[in-house]
């Protein structure tokens, strides 16, 4: 009795109202979470202490506090939903929360948010859920410094590691994500930031963006998933000192842009994908001082690209440095380094002085025929690409650089 | 009596080229030929085959049907959409009952799924709040 206030008189002070704290189980005499939960009152924390929890589904209707402390275990031995939240404001920090259900027509989840605003998930290990967290319709909700794994293999159907569906102003930080479908996935969210992310190793998209406009993500490492990340119909969406590594295979990208706009990608490092950057209907993007190396296709635009501007990047031991599908070319390319460049700069002001053609011809036979790639590297091949490059036939002419750095750029 | 054989063998290999049976979907590995999307969920997933024996897979029913739409120069033998109740399983469309809208959330948001039976397609439609439409209804709505 005597530890209840102290921390309570601090923290709700200013509710004007008594509020508790409630411990569950060892070496409290209450050790059930449910019945916790209903004797409870808006305002009281609750703490549970280590242990196994399987109560099933939990639900949180008020607006509490739930903090587990060294990592309680809450186990819906594979029955649905793990932690429901449908109160405004609540915190739920520290739990260890493992097997939700795994059915594929009302996507159990780990812990899923109910059209509710302000709720804070901070420091939760997830295990073996369907769904790992789910956002729906909320608002001004933060997600920080979770865990979130799953075991998902190709064949199997499996939910998103952070679902966010229909929001507004979220917060994605510093959470690790892997065995999911799509890692993180945004789907109609506004004015949102995820950052400081680790997404690896799952089956689908390691961040997944659709129809989500005013969203940035930044400093996230998104790593050997099954596609990269897709960004699709979606606007003014920026992407900023984000890594993408190792996403291999016939449809995997690193970044897949689809059908958005007014996007601006800024100082990312593409690494090792089958193509850096796939671009698809995407118009007036800036995409500045990125390090494309040891890709397959540093840049895939397609014809249904313009109006964007590609100026100051690395393209560094790429197979090829772009590619494309057509010949119309509708986007500046400006002031990046080559590493295929072969040119000379007499007044040495670090600018080449022989316009460089980022196409190769061989990239546009490719394009147009896959099975030519068995020709690369032969005689040949290279005899037509030189020949191509004094005299562009096939390649469009405009497709230029009329001011490639004879240095790459320090990013 | 080999030649025969032989004969027999390759028409066998050339039938089955055209057959008309879908190809089941590879999920996680195909890709969707209309948005690029990686193919995760067989229920909505749909395929199409051309005349020419060509094989299209698609994430969404919509997908499916902008494709068709926006391609009027390779006519179309067969449309398939992924059974709602079946893991992965295509369906012929004319076969199958649609229902569309309420709650039902697909990929791209074409918001339909397919049945093998109306009695399934019923139960399920108070459950989604969707509306019933069979596949030419389907075909015009998007």
């Amino acid at each position: 009795m005597k530890n209840f206030c102290y921390i309570a008189c601090l923290f709700f002070a200013f509710q004007m109202m008594v509020a508790h704290t409630i411990h569950v189980g060892n070496p409290y005499p209450l050790k059930n979470i449910r019945k916790a939960i209903a004797q409870s009152k808006d305002g009281d924390t609750i703490i549970v202490h280590k242990g196994l929890y399987r109560e099933g589904n939990i639900v949180i209707n008020k607006k509490i506090v739930f903090w587990g402390q060294g990592y309680p275990v809450l186990d819906a031995r594979k029955k649905g939903e793990v932690l429901s939240i449908k109160a405004d404001s609540v915190v739920v920090k520290g739990f260890k929360i493992i097997n939700s259900g795994f059915a594929a027509l009302d996507d159990p989840c780990g812990i899923k948010v109910y059209n509710r605003s302000f709720v804070r998930i901070l420091n939760n290990k997830l295990d073996n859920n369907f769904f790992g967290i789910y956002l729906q319709n909320c608002n001004n909700c933060e997600v920080k410094g979770n865990i979130i794994i799953s075991h998902g293999t190709e064949e199997q159907l499996i939910g998103n590691g952070i679902h966010c569906w229909k929001s507004n102003n979220l917060q994605i930080i510093a959470n690790t994500i892997s065995g999911h479908r799509d890692g993180i996935y945004f789907e109609f969210v506004a004015n949102s930031v995820i950052w400081r992310n680790i997404s690896t190793k799952n089956i689908r998209y390691g961040l997944h963006f659709m129809f989500s406009n005013d969203d940035s993500y930044i400093t996230n490492l998104f790593k050997n998933n099954g596609a990269g990340v897709a960004v699709m119909f979606s606007k003014s969406v920026k992407m900023i000192n984000n890594t993408f590594e190792e996403n291999w295979g016939d449809s995997a990208y690193g970044l897949l842009l689809k059908e958005i706009a007014d996007g601006y990608i800024f100082n990312n490092k593409f690494i090792k994908n089958t193509s850096g950057i796939y671009m698809e209907g995407t118009s007036r993007m800036k995409v500045e001082k990125n390090d494309f190396i040891s890709n397959g296709w540093g840049m895939k635009i397609q014809a249904s690209c313009m109006e964007n501007e590609i100026l100051n990047n690395n393209f560094l031991k790429n197979t090829f440095d772009i590619s494309t599908n057509g010949s119309l070319v509708l986007n500046t390319f400006n002031s990046n380094y080559w590493d295929k460049y072969e040119g000379y700069d007499l007044n040495k002001d670090g600018v080449g002085d022989v316009p460089y053609h980022p196409l190769s011809l061989f990239a546009v036979l490719t394009e147009k025929n896959t099975s030519t790639m068995l020709l690369y590297r032969s005689f040949m091949i290279t005899l037509l690409d030189k020949s191509e490059k004094v005299l562009p036939s096939i390649t469009p002419d405009n497709f230029v650089d009329k001011t490639p750095l004879m240095k790459s750029l320090p990013l | 009596m080999k030649k025969s054989a032989l004969i027999f063998l390759i028409s066998i290999v050339l039938v089955s080229c055209i057959s008309g049976e879908p190809k089941p979907i590879q999920l996680n590995t195909d890709s969707c030929d209309f948005c690029k999307m990686t193919i995760a969920n067989g229920k909505f997933g749909a395929e199409l085959i051309t005349q020419k024996g060509r094989y299209y897979k698609f994430d969404d029913v919509a997908c499916m049907i902008h494709f068709a739409k926006s391609n009027t120069v390779v006519p179309y033998k067969a449309f398939f959409v992924g059974d709602y109740l079946q893991e992965n399983t295509l369906l012929p469309v004319e076969k199958c009952y649609f229902l569309k809208g309420g709650s039902i959330n697909s990929p791209m948001h074409g918001n339909a799924v397919a049945f093998a039976s109306d009695k399934e397609a019923a139960q399920y439609q108070s459950k989604l709040n969707a509306k019933l439409l069979t596949w030419k209804e389907l075909y015009s709505s998007y």
